[in-house]
């Protein structure tokens, strides 16, 4: 029997592969690593697979290749998912070498890696086998990670987000079933007939596929799970959940919106979702302001923001597309910069790793921490789209396209959204600079005596990795300020999607 | 050297921070110095023109800077009462005052010598978050700064959203001084959402309910420099933007937005009549004034935009000096309300006499800019036709006297009460903030704006 595949097929995989394998190093390199350098081993060969990777990734940029006789493509539109999607893993990786334990850290690094592999064929997949496994691989090992800390709500979180996500998973399933029998095909490139568009199969198929993916994009009504389970789980691990679970479901959707979609339906197939977007705009940013955890807070935002890409891409143009993923880039490290923050404070709070979330934390924040706190508020003015951040940027294209589109009625959910958000964002700013700081506040603080239950546990030494996360912090920043000088929108994007 | 001017004060205010917290003199004379800087570079660079390419899809947009005719003396106005603000500061935490104040200059800067309406859009929602951390720091109450945050945010997002479609409509931003004109479907809709940024900003009634709380709230330094300058942003934005490109629907709407002006004017004017809070009458008084200058540029006539442009600029001068000496007042005795001050002319002649010039000016006495201003603006607004309109500004003028009046007696004159510090008179330095204030106020009463 020949194998079918030839040598650039494998290739074209690699990048996805780099992850996989060096979590397996990880694992073993911690076997034979002393105690006391198992943090840093695991780290550093961490965040080096995901550089190598992101090295590999570039290499591909502007060459398109269908690998697998179409069932992962390479090229523009999978390279940019890709790089955010490393880039996630590296930032989260690297928040999690500052406040983990040293006992999982070896654990922790490679299922963040093996989440990542999944969230790499996400990027890539081009036929519905390829995407099913891409989202099993990254959603198995995230379930693993959101009960990881010593918590009841870690558990909770845990067992939350491993049943609605496997109820997500079903729909997904049962439409990718009704898809198949439609077309008789599993490649996404086959849905194009227009044959399809009066076939009810296909209709029910694309609709389940759609509520599926709104559920794993926790849009409104399907987000009811995301800030429970973004609330529970350890601070890197929503940073990463919040990032690479977005690009990879968001990689699928724009591929199959612009690539697979029968001609002609579009615009009446999709209404649902862009009505879905609009209300998550509104309901994500409602949602934000009664929230005291920030790990609830940004799960909210996150919603929104998921809203906000959404309203790019109505309209199918390739405006829309490129736009998208410059805003998808530019939440990627608004919202990593957030975290690593958090991460920053809860490292530096002995006993309590996931200090840095509740809001009652930042109080005064600014007159303890200048720099600290300044970064927060560069990240939150990011999230709420004002200057000089890469948010403002972003929201004016959004706009732009989606007017060009023909979709003014969703810009102007997204004003709106914006609007509302504003108060939730600068309260926490406030929190941070208010003037009415009493630092004897911080010790009467009610603590969760479940949170609290290693208090007394042994500390290692959390602070020698925070510099780590500090530069976590200072690339976020500069990345923002950055891109919303130099709008890093790749061109040429939509040819390579199909 | 325009973006010199520009950038000076962003990065002079952003090293601040880098000082010892508990600074002050060494960011004072900084900051003074930059202040002054910007001052010389504002009137060297009334004719430059400076071009940096930053987006060329979905539309051309760059930063693009260049100060029109109109917008020369409001820079000048900005880099002025910028350095009275700084000279003149006393507060508490005053290093980061002052790098605030310069960072609100910077952000202002690019507003009015902004070429490209994104860089406009931009800088007007920079320009907010200087106030808005100031009223979070420093303000006397938590909800002011919600109040200013919520709507002049919300105002900015409309301005974001009618520059999008502008671009999309357009295909260009880049068009603050030149002719571009926007008709088609979507022309209404844009103009409405300048139109409430800008109504916000300014404020016009019934716009206008953030606008006394954080004046009020906000030190005096900070505000001098707020209500002389940045809420000049909406008026300089209904001449520059709304005139320019969508004049059919501001001419189509123009009784609404007169009515807006003649609404504020007297409601203003009222309200500052029985006000306790000085800061607050000078607060109701600015928005008054600024009704005026709205109805003036909705009176479509050369004469009213040239007078409102000038009014434009001696408001800024008046008012700043107003909310400085009331500063220095409050730092003195400890309080700013009239009823609990009086007979400090008789310690403090020269805080009397600057305070009395300065309400002379906002009075409208002939000799003094403000006089300038409305003069020209009636004549305008009379030659346009707009009798009625005339007659209802004429109204608050009287009343202008009365409350103007009314503060510069219940602080300077009358018995002395008991109680008071009654402290020393302005100091050298303090003077030295006020001087070039009143100056101009002299200068465009003298000789109008040339």
């Amino acid at each position: 029997m020949t194998i079918p595949f030839t040598q650039s097929d494998w290739n074209a995989v690699i990048p996805a592969f780099i992850p996989a394998i060096t979590a397996l190093v990880v694992l073993l390199a911690d076997l034979v690593a002393r105690t006391h350098v198992k943090r840093y081993v695991a780290i550093v060969l961490g965040v080096i697979g995901a550089l190598v990777a992101g090295v590999f990734v570039a290499k591909q940029y502007g060459h398109p290749y269908d690998a697998f006789f179409g069932g992962f493509l390479t090229g523009g539109f999978t390279t940019v998912f890709e790089e955010i999607v490393l880039a996630a893993l590296a930032g989260s990786l690297v928040l999690y070498g500052a406040i983990g334990r040293e006992d999982r850290i070896a654990g922790v690094v490679a299922l963040m890696s093996w989440s990542a592999t999944g969230a790499l064929l996400m990027a890539g997949a081009a036929n519905l086998m390829t995407i099913f496994l891409g989202l099993e691989l990254l959603s198995l090992a995230l379930y693993c990670l959101c009960g990881l800390a010593d918590r009841a709500s870690a558990r909770e979180s845990a067992l939350k987000y491993l049943v609605l996500s496997s109820t997500a998973s079903a729909f997904l399933l049962f439409g990718m079933g009704l898809l198949f029998g439609a077309t008789g095909s599993v490649m996404l490139k086959d849905f194009v007939n227009p044959a399809l568009s009066a076939n009810p199969l296909f209709w029910m198929g694309s609709c389940m596929f759609f509520i599926g993916i709104a559920f794993k994009l926790s849009l409104v009504p399907f987000h009811t799970w995301s800030p429970d389970v973004y609330e529970g789980a350890p601070i890197p691990v929503t940073a990463f959940m919040s990032v690479a679970t977005k690009a990879g479901v968001l990689a699928v959707f724009a591929r199959l919106i612009y690539a697979a979609l029968p001609v002609g339906i579009g615009s009446k197939l999709l209404l649902p979702v862009w009505i879905i977007a609009a209300i998550s705009m509104i309901v994500g940013n409602v949602g934000m302001l009664a929230q005291r955890d920030l790990k609830r807070l940004l799960a909210y935002s996150g919603i929104a923001q998921v809203g906000y890409i959404l309203t790019a891409l109505a309209g199918m143009t390739s405006q829309g597309l490129r736009y998208a993923i410059y805003y998808l880039a530019a939440y990627t490290f608004m919202n990593l910069g957030a975290f690593a923050v958090a991460a920053v404070i809860s490292a530096q709070t002995p006993g309590r790793e996931e200090a840095g979330s509740a809001l009652s934390v930042y109080e005064g924040l600014g007159h303890r921490r200048p720099v600290l706190a300044a970064a927060m508020t560069l990240f939150l003015l990011a999230l709420a789209g004002l200057p000089p951040t890469a948010g403002f940027l972003g929201k004016i294209l959004i706009l732009a396209a989606s007017a060009n589109a023909g979709y003014a009625w969703l810009a102007a959910f997204l004003v709106a959204g914006t609007a509302i958000s504003l108060y939730a964002y600068a309260k926490v700013v406030r929190v941070m600079y208010g003037a009415s700081f009493d630092p004897s506040r911080l010790l009467r603080e009610p603590q969760d005596p479940q949170d609290n239950k290693n208090e007394g546990a042994p500390q290692d030494d959390k602070r020698t990795v925070v510099p780590l996360a500090w530069v976590s912090v200072g690339v976020c920043a500069i990345a923002l300020i950055v891109m919303a000088f130099y709008p890093l929108a790749p061109s040429g994007v939509l040819p390579l999607v199909r | 050297m325009l973006l010199t001017l520009i950038l000076l004060p962003l990065i002079a205010g952003a090293l601040l921070f880098l000082l010892p917290r508990t600074d002050t003199q060494i960011s004072k004379a900084i900051g003074t110095l930059v202040a002054a800087a910007t001052v010389v570079l504002a009137y060297l660079t009334r004719t430059d023109e400076v071009r940096i390419h930053w987006l060329s899809r979905p539309f051309d947009a760059a930063f693009h800077f260049g100060a029109t005719p109109v917008s020369f003396w409001i820079v000048l106005l900005l880099a002025i009462t910028t350095f009275s603000a700084i000279i003149g500061t006393n507060v508490r935490e005053q290093r980061n005052m002052i790098a605030l104040i310069l960072l609100l200059e910077s952000s202002m800067l690019a507003v009015f010598l902004a070429r490209d309406l994104l860089v406009f859009a931009l800088g007007w929602d920079l320009m907010l978050l200087p106030v808005f951390f100031t009223l979070v720091h420093w303000g006397e109450h938590p909800e002011t700064a919600w109040r200013y945050f919520l709507y002049n945010f919300a105002g900015g997002l409309t301005l974001l959203f009618a520059t999008a479609a502008f671009g999309v409509i357009n295909g260009s931003t880049d068009v603050i001084g030149g002719n571009a004109h926007i008709v088609g479907s979507w022309a209404p809709w844009i103009f409405f959402g300048f139109a409430f940024a800008f109504l916000v900003k300014t404020p016009v009634w019934p716009f206008h309910t953030w606008m006394p709380a954080t004046y009020a709230g906000t030190p005096a330094p900070m505000v001098s420099v707020v209500s002389a300058v940045q809420s000049k942003a909406g008026l300089y934005g209904f001449i520059v933007i709304c005139a320019t490109f969508l004049p059919d629907y501001m001419k189509q709407y123009a009784g609404w937005f007169i009515a807006l002006g003649a609404i504020s004017l007297i409601y203003g004017a009222v309200v500052a009549l029985v006000q306790n809070d000085v800061k607050r009458i000078v607060a109701y008084s600015s928005l008054s004034h600024l009704g005026l200058i709205l109805v003036a540029i909705f009176s479509f006539n050369a004469i009213a935009l040239q007078g409102a442009v000038i009014y434009i600029v001696a408001h800024g001068f008046f008012s700043a000096a107003l909310f400085l000496l009331i500063g220095y007042i409050e730092q003195r005795e400890g309080t700013r309300t009239l009823s609990q001050l009086g007979g400090l002319g008789y310690v403090n002649p020269k805080l009397a006499g600057a305070l009395c010039i300065a309400a002379l000016a906002a009075l409208g006495l002939p000799g003094l800019g403000g006089f300038v201003g409305e003069i020209v603006i009636l004549t305008g607004v009379f030659k346009a036709g707009l009798i009625w309109a005339t007659i209802v500004a004429l109204i608050p003028i009287v009343i202008a006297a009365a409350y103007m009046l009314r503060l510069f007696q219940g602080i300077m004159n009358g018995p002395e009460v008991p109680g008071l510090p009654q402290r020393s008179d302005l100091t050298f330095i303090e003077g030295l903030a006020i001087a070039p204030l009143l100056t101009a106020l002299v200068l465009i009463g003298i000789g109008g704006l040339r």
